[in-house]
């Protein structure tokens, strides 16, 4: 008796559940509460990260900013950002739910790992299923996997590393080097952009100073410093340091500080976290190769709402060589900066281009128009 | 007849199944050693349990000084200045000797924290009494068993107990560590305080009190002076029952020697006496009941257990099985050849509680109950009916909850999956324990038929009377020692008791 | 008393498992009636095949957790396991046939067939580890499960990063496998959900019709009883444990597939608590003894049911929720379970720490709403938390005083 009375309880339990969820998911992020299925309702466009970094904060920033330049709203459309966990399965199964969800209109993915096979495949699954999808800042494998995606929006990570790769040669011969070795940081050293990078870097600074080592750290943030760390004791004759990710700038400088090792070490980075402006403006970084996040979330707003449209216009204009080597892509500007005095860099001896070379109070300035701390 | 400094009056006391003391009365005079006497099961415990708080009688009443009290727990009893030393010690083994002393009434400085220098030292002035030589701050679990019991007794004194319980406290002593004892007992009393003494070991007895009260199954026999009184007495008062009808059970004839065991030697690391059996032996004959008797801690239960290769193999000694030397590290081996043991504690080691009653009876013999590789629940149910009707369990069905059949009922399934195995030699540790009087008539009645169809069977009991009942002879181990062998007609309760208590 | 008869026989109609079908029912029922896209209604055949392909990834495994409980101990280690024979595929296959393996080219169904067999074989030794640490060493199954569910995953990734940096040009974090067998095993559902099946068909049929099955019932209900009984403990632990990890390395096989790399520093991180969730909602007793093959897979078909749900209502941002809602959903499902099975009445909410709870339960539902759905609507929640607990407790106190 008491056995029947506690299942019946159970399943009430069970639906109060249901019900709780329900008022979980009628909250205000549920722009139509309408029921309907494909048609009239809010279609979304999903931005979905590989992973979580103020980097992508920015670039939520500049998603919003070209919804509302495009009047999204007005046309039964939002544009969301969905944070990764940082696996590759987690943004296969994401879109995999993006899939079996009808109110979604087009998809752009930092693909995490640009050799996998299994996000590549959900990737076309979304396109035949008539979902628009592109790749940004994080592309695919361009030489096997180059069909799942018509346009890829993002920086030239190749010649982004070759600018960061010359400007910490022209440091080091400051510094009266010629020849030493240096570490590269990543989250994951076979990620697209993160490849890209290292090699551009590695091509740049010269055959003269030697790659010791690729170091990642699965974007977890106590590993990043803990490598900075390893390399510093397993290499004690290090010349300079290289973070290829975001977060990788603090704790490189971070550690570098805590070592005692700046003197030796020269610190070149990418991006620029919030963190690593405040580094920089303490003198331990010596220069950020920077993108522009916020660029590439406006970009990536106007390319789906054209391919949603089929305005072959605009997407002319925005690829104006499709259909020609590297025509489906996209780069968004790059910037490199350098501390307000004191720089070598400063001098003409160094050619930033295609970057554009800014001072750290500059790129603030910059930065504040905007209202973002980080890039 | 001075004022008795404790009375306790008609006291009562149930526990499910049993009435463990039925309107008992007890005096203890100011300043005596009061020795308690009795069987397993005579209720002594508990009466001193009453006494100090940790039960509550069902009925009767009990006075200290003239004036009445109850005790609902440990702690009013404590206030009101009786202590109990358990046989099991109540100390915390992590903990350093001030702190069981003081356990639940340690001393705090103006601070509201501990104050451990005055525990300390007064801890340090109490062993001094007590010729302990151990230091306040040592872990308690690293002490010997006769160092914590000082400890047990200190504690006591911290209390300013004038009424000390002690239950069976020398039963894990050395012959220093008891002698020592005795002296803080001649220097407790002489300092006035009363105390109860339960013991089995009469010599002791003799030697240490002033007056023995002797109980037996619930009731209060008689109170004796020591002076005026005997041990052979006092063991006769023990047991003093009518000897049931023994012989209503026609005698066997058993046949030829099935199990021999020859002095079985079973080491006990860590303990004092170092062994729990030593150079016993014994012979098994089909046909037979040989029946074990012992007081608790005697070492029943180990003997069958190594005969069963159930209990830690560095024993020494032979045990043959027909003649053949056998050593079983594993009781499948053990009933692989033919050997089955029904435990002692039937819920602990013997029953699976989320099992039916056909899975319970089934699981020694499953083998049986395979058709084509996997087991068929007809043939199951088929394979315990046998079982189930030869020892009478009643169910309402073989699919029925174990947990829902009486003790007598559980205790017949237990036996019935033995009996599937098909053993010759049929081990059977107190199996009547808790167990009503109609549901043990049967099981009697199964045991003769059992030996009638060829087992031998090797039975323990703590009940006296229903050993000689069913065996057709006795041993009678203590403290792990062979110290006495009866046949039938030579076994009686007295004899049997004072081989028991003997040493 | 029981329900969970380990003998596999179903009671009629109240039992447990019928409890967590009507569960399921009401779960999809809802979520399709509550999610404002309807996708349930509108692309059913997808989140089929996406539930479909997960419960049966879970379920693999989630068999396994199942039966090392039943037989009265833990497997914590199972992600980690799925992560070391993930790489153990990847890196044999890695070895026989390197060019293939780094050209993403087929490799040849023996190479294949040596992968899958060197992770059932890791399976095998792992198993047979954590029995010897559980019966030789006497280590609680707990702690020797921990010390591999940490030890297993930097094993594989030592010998991920070992094999790379020999075979191929870089060392690396992870081995891709792109055979089309893998490709085959990811993208037909139907085959990891008919191995799921004739696996839970096999071992139900073990658990309740095989002597072996009678005898890991038994270990789990009474460790001691069984032994004295004759059973040979460590032999069946033996096998629980063996059991356990080859489902793991199995499942681990099929996680490879699904994500076409093998990738040890996160494969299949934390799952052991999905499949031990799996394994408790679906009626296995952690203290052995108690469970069925059944109301395994009810129970992961129910909680991938739930995690599916989450994410169709709350769109944006689900797992933020996901592992919030599901620890909320086994702990209830989970005590009402245990409530039928229990005799006697047992207070949820008695004494001063009955008391306590009350608040610290409303805070925490009118927090979680407040998050989701706005302050006002949040406050309501913890107003209605508090009415309802308080009315609870009174109404238990009340019985207590009467019976």
């Amino acid at each position: 008796m008491m056995s029947r009375f506690a299942h019946l309880k159970s399943v009430a339990w069970l639906a109060v559940v249901s019900l709780g969820v329900a008022t979980a998911g009628c909250g205000p992020q549920d722009a139509s509460p309408e029921a309907g299925g494909e048609s009239g309702s809010t279609k979304r466009f999903i931005f979905l990260t590989n992973g979580d970094d103020p980097f992508w904060d920015a670039c939520n920033a500049g998603l919003q900013e070209g919804g509302t330049q495009a009047d999204l709203a007005s046309k039964g459309l939002t544009v969301v950002m969905e944070k990764n966990n940082g696996t590759a399965q987690g943004q296969i199964e994401k879109l995999r739910q993006f899939g079996s969800q009808p109110d979604i209109a087009g998809v752009a993915i930092s693909v995490i790992q640009a050799d996998n096979t299994a996000i590549a495949d959900e990737m076309r699954n979304l396109a035949s299923k008539g979902v628009h999808v592109i790749t940004v800042d994080g592309d695919v494998n361009r030489d096997t996997l180059r069909d799942a995606r018509p346009y890829y929006i993002g920086t030239d990570n190749v010649v982004a590393g070759q600018v960061l790769g010359r400007a910490a040669s022209v440091l080091l011969a400051e510094r009266g080097l010629e020849s030493g070795g240096y570490v590269q940081f990543a989250g994951f050293t076979d990620n697209d952009n993160a490849r890209a990078r290292m090699n551009g870097f590695q091509e740049a600074v010269g055959e003269s100073f030697e790659q010791v080592d690729r170091m990642s750290d699965a974007m977890d943030l106590s590993k990043a410093r803990d490598n900075v760390r390893a390399s510093l004791v397993n290499h004690p004759d290090l010349v300079a340091l290289v973070g290829i990710w975001a977060y990788n700038a603090p704790a490189i400088a971070e550690v570098v500080d805590e070592r005692g090792a700046r003197e030796q070490t020269t610190v070149v980075t990418f991006d620029a976290q919030a963190a690593a402006i405040e580094h920089m403006a303490n003198g331990r970084i010596d220069a950020m190769v920077v993108q522009n996040p916020f660029d590439m979330g406006v970009k990536s707003v106007q390319l789906l709402l054209a391919m949603y449209e089929e305005d072959q216009a605009a997407i002319d204009a925005m690829f104006p060589n499709f259909g020609e080597d590297d025509g489906d892509i996209l780069t968004t500007g790059l910037r490199i900066i350098i501390p307000e005095e004191g720089s070598p860099l400063e001098s003409d001896t160094f050619d930033p281009s295609p970057a554009e070379r800014m001072t750290l109070p500059a790129f603030r300035e910059w930065l504040a128009t905007y209202g973002l701390t980080s890039s | 007849m001075p004022e008795p400094v404790i009375s306790m009056q008609g006291i009562t006391k149930r526990f499910p199944g049993v009435v463990a003391l039925d309107d008992v009365s007890l005096d203890v005079l100011s300043g005596e050693l009061h020795a308690i006497c009795g069987e397993n099961g005579a209720g002594k415990s508990t009466l001193m349990k009453i006494l100090s708080g940790v039960y509550q009688p069902d009925a009767g009443s009990m006075s200290l000084s003239g004036n009445p009290v109850r005790f609902a727990n440990t702690r009013q009893a404590e206030q009101a200045g009786v202590a109990i030393i358990h046989q099991e010690l109540a100390l915390v083994d992590d903990l350093p000797v001030l702190a069981n002393v003081f356990l639940g009434r340690e001393r705090r400085n103006r601070f509201g924290l501990l104050d451990e220098q005055s525990m300390a030292r007064e801890t340090a002035n109490l062993l001094e009494t007590l010729e302990c030589g151990v230091s306040p701050r040592m872990r308690t679990g690293s002490l010997r068993v006769g160092d914590q019991q000082l400890i047990e007794i200190a504690k006591a004194l911290s209390l300013d107990a004038r009424i000390l319980v002690m239950d069976e406290p020398t039963s894990a002593l050395t012959e220093s560590e008891s002698a020592r004892l005795e002296r803080v007992i001649a220097s407790l009393l002489a300092r006035g305080t009363t105390i109860l003494y339960i013991s089995h070991k009469m010599e002791e007895v003799f030697r240490l009190a002033n007056r023995i009260t002797v109980l037996r199954d619930g009731h209060t026999v008689r109170t004796l002076t020591t002076d005026d009184t005997s041990p052979r007495e006092i063991t006769s008062l023990m047991v003093g029952r009518e000897i049931d009808d023994a012989s209503a059970l026609p005698a066997r004839s058993p046949a030829e020697p099935l199990l021999e065991v020859e002095s079985l030697h079973l080491p006990w690391p860590g303990h004092v006496r170092g062994y729990r059996l030593d150079n016993v032996s014994l012979t098994l004959r089909r046909g037979e009941v040989l029946g074990v008797a012992g007081l608790m801690g005697a070492g029943r239960t180990e003997l069958l257990e190594t005969i069963f290769g159930a209990s830690d193999p560095s024993w020494r000694g032979r045990i043959s099985l027909h003649g053949r030397s056998v050593r079983f590290s594993h009781p499948a081996e053990a009933c692989a050849a033919g050997i089955a043991m029904v435990t002692e504690d039937r819920k602990r080691l013997g029953l699976f509680p989320d099992f039916d009653v056909a899975a319970n009876v089934s699981l020694s013999a499953l083998d049986k109950a395979r058709r084509g590789g996997l087991i068929s629940r007809r043939a199951e149910e088929a394979l315990v009916a046998e079982p189930i009707r030869a020892t009478g369990v009643k169910t309402p069905g073989p699919h029925a909850a174990i947990t829902g059949l009486s003790g007598g009922n559980q205790q017949k399934c237990i036996i019935g999956r033995w009996l599937l195995t098909q053993p010759e030699v049929l081990l059977l540790d107190d199996p009547t324990r808790g167990i009503d009087v109609g549901a043990k008539a049967e099981l009697y009645a199964l045991i003769d038929r059992l030996c009638r169809d060829g087992l031998g069977v090797i039975l323990t009991s703590s009940e006296l009377p229903e050993l000689l009942t069913l065996s057709d002879r006795v041993i009678v181990l203590a403290e792990g020692r062979l110290t006495a062998e009866f046949s039938r007609s030579e076994a009686s309760e007295q004899r049997i008791m004072e081989a028991a208590t003997a040493g | 008393m029981s329900d969970n008869h380990s003998s596999g026989r179903r009671w009629p109609a109240w039992s447990s498992e019928w409890t967590l079908l009507i569960a399921v029912v009401v779960a999809v029922v809802a979520t399709a009636a509550i999610d404002s896209n309807h996708s349930y209604l509108y692309r059913p055949l997808e989140s089929l095949r996406d539930i479909a392909r997960n419960t049966a990834l879970l379920g693999i495994f989630a068999l396994g957790a199942a039966v090392v409980i039943i037989a009265g101990g833990i497997d914590l280690s199972l992600g980690s396991m799925i992560a070391f024979s993930g790489m153990v595929c990847g890196t044999t296959m890695l070895a026989l046939a390197p060019e293939e393996m780094m050209a993403a080219k087929p490799v040849g169904s023996w190479v294949v067939a040596a992968g899958i067999s060197m992770s059932l074989l890791a399976g095998l030794a792992v198993g047979t580890l954590h029995a010897w640490l559980v019966t030789s060493i006497r280590l609680p199954p707990f702690i020797a499960t921990l010390a591999t569910l940490v030890g297993l995953r930097s094993l594989a990734r030592a010998l991920c990063e070992s094999t790379t940096a020999a075979l191929t040009p870089s060392k690396s974090a992870q081995i891709y496998v792109s055979d089309p067998f893998f490709k085959m095993l990811r993208d037909n559902v139907w085959i990891s959900v008919v191995v799921f099946a004739v696996l839970a068909l096999a071992t139900w049929v073990l658990l309740t019709r095989t002597i072996l099955g009678r005898h890991v019932h038994a270990l789990g209900g009474n460790e001691e009883a069984a032994r004295l009984a004759g059973i040979r403990t460590e032999n069946v632990k033996w096998f629980a444990y063996c059991f356990s990890a080859m489902a793991a390395a199995l499942a681990g096989i099929f996680y490879v597939a699904n994500e076409s790399v093998a990738a040890p520093v996160n494969q299949g991180r934390g799952h052991e608590l999905n499949a031990i969730a799996a394994a408790v909602v679906g009626g296995c007793s952690l203290a052995g003894g108690v469970g069925t093959v059944p109301g395994t897979v009810l129970g992961t078909v129910f909680l991938r049911v739930v995690i599916d749900a989450v994410s169709k209502v709350i769109k944006t941002g689900a797992d933020v929720y996901e592992g919030l809602i599901v620890g909320v959903v086994v702990v209830i499902a989970v005590t009402f379970g245990q409530l039928g099975q229990r005799a006697g009445s047992r207070q949820l909410l008695p004494g001063p720490l009955g008391l306590a709870a009350i608040p610290v339960l409303a805070v925490f539902c009118g927090g979680t709403v407040a998050m989701t759905s706005g302050t006002m609507a949040g406050v309501g929640a913890g107003i209605v938390a508090v009415a309802l607990l308080g009315g609870l407790r009174a109404w238990e106190s009340r019985s207590a005083a009467a019976g």
